[in-house]
């Protein structure tokens, strides 16, 4: 009982210092060296997405700094998710044009036949609140509800996390997405592999 | 127990948050800060907006929405229409004796463009038809052929995906296709009101 105890004081210590970090996201800086990197930025996404726009396909566009993840098509915003927090190595989230290689795996049912395949389908409810995406170039999102409300989810993030990085060659860049878990079920269900994924500034400041 | 617990997580923190990586990141040189004004970039940024907002569509256009089993029919930010419907249930038959020949039910997602529309379709049942209903699949082409089931109207996409009715209704608003989408004969007519070969089609 006293190790079980001690072992959740820990946990909630951990997840403390989470917080901690998450709510020391950098604020903008306001001089204008900022602003004309921000204005760099945004317009290097912009041409990224161009790029995109102009091929028959959806594209996620992930943007910390508005606290978003769009799906879009044809440069429309076709469904927008919250991002609550993130993380990344050294307050720089990573920027770029990415295509999702890996996407969390799903367990579908199988129907025999002279069975009904729509008998047992799968649902929202099925897709992970905790994974995954693996990038190219390497990178890889991980995607976790806040610890607050799933403390283990966020631990077994946290361990996957570790030990990925621990035995991966050359994924030494990741960023972490804290996402309620209705949207990050609904962002594991919206991804395919091969998805471009452009990661970015895409207003201005 | 504790102690191991402990040490795991803080060597997983100390790793974390150890300051050897660094994200990888496109570092803007200098030169470029130095050269660029903030207005012009302000300018070449609303340009850049420009010639995004140029692929969008003109006119109306279909999103479904495969998650939450919905349809709509917008025009710009306009939502026209906003419908229930039943998308792909996800699940996989494999053929009883093809071992290398699978289905998976899955609506696709991306973007398309309406090809085709069909008037009255009568339904061309697939293998797989006939298979999940423990059936031998006939050689007979004509043996496929069923009428009155998809509705008024079919909207191709590719692939031999539509949009199309159901005598499901009940099963509108729950991910119970094969792959296609299906609407109620109301929102299949307004459907058939706003959209023709072209329509761009997004489907996540």
């Amino acid at each position: 009982m006293r190790h079980r105890g001690l072992f959740i004081a820990v946990v909630l210590a951990v997840a403390c210092f989470d917080i901690r970090l998450a709510a020391e996201t950098p604020a903008p800086r306001r001089d204008p060296a900022a602003q004309r990197q921000a204005l760099l930025e945004a317009n290097t996404v912009l041409q990224d997405e161009i790029k995109l726009a102009a091929r028959p396909q959806t594209y996620l566009l992930v943007d910390v700094h508005q606290g978003v993840v769009l799906v879009k098509a044809r440069g429309i915003e076709i469904h927008r998710l919250l991002l609550l927090s993130w993380r990344a190595r050294g307050d720089q989230p990573p920027m770029g044009l990415f295509r999702l290689t890996a996407r969390p795996p799903v367990d579908r049912p199988k129907t025999r036949p002279g069975e009904d395949a729509t008998e047992h389908p799968i649902d929202l409810s099925d897709m992970p609140a905790e994974y995954q995406l693996i990038l190219e170039p390497s990178l890889v999102v991980a995607i976790g509800p806040p610890v607050q409300d799933h403390p283990w989810l966020w631990l077994r993030g946290l361990i996957r996390e570790g030990w990925n990085r621990a035995f991966s060659k050359g994924s030494d860049a990741w960023l972490r997405v804290v996402l309620p878990p209705e949207s990050a079920r609904s962002l594991a269900w919206s991804v395919n592999e091969g998805m471009p994924v452009l990661i970015g500034r895409s207003t201005l400041p | 127990m504790v102690l191991a617990v402990t040490a795991l997580v803080a060597g997983l923190f100390a790793y974390q948050f150890g300051g050897s990586r660094e994200v990888e990141s496109r570092i803007l040189t200098a030169e470029s800060r130095n050269t660029s004004s903030l207005a012009r970039l302000r300018a070449q940024h609303a340009a850049l907006k420009q010639q995004l907002a140029a692929y969008a569509p003109t006119g109306a256009y279909i999103v479904v929405d495969t998650a939450r089993n919905r349809l709509y029919v917008k025009r710009r930010a306009a939502v026209l229409l906003d419908a229930v419907v039943s998308t792909g249930s996800g699940t996989i038959l494999d053929h009883p004796d093809q071992p290398e020949r699978r289905w998976i039910f899955d609506t696709p997602r991306g973007a398309f463009a309406v090809q085709s529309k069909l008037v009255n379709p009568a339904w061309v049942k697939p293998d797989w038809a006939f298979l999940e209903e423990g059936r031998l699949i006939p050689a007979n082409a004509g043996e496929r052929v069923e009428a009155g089931i998809l509705g008024e109207y079919a909207f191709g996409f590719g692939n031999g995906y539509f949009i199309h009715g159901t005598l499901y209704t009940r099963m509108l608003g729950r991910n119970v296709t094969h792959g296609c989408i299906r609407l109620n004969d109301d929102d299949l007519r307004t459907v058939n009101q706003l959209a023709g070969i072209g329509t761009p089609l997004i489907i996540f």
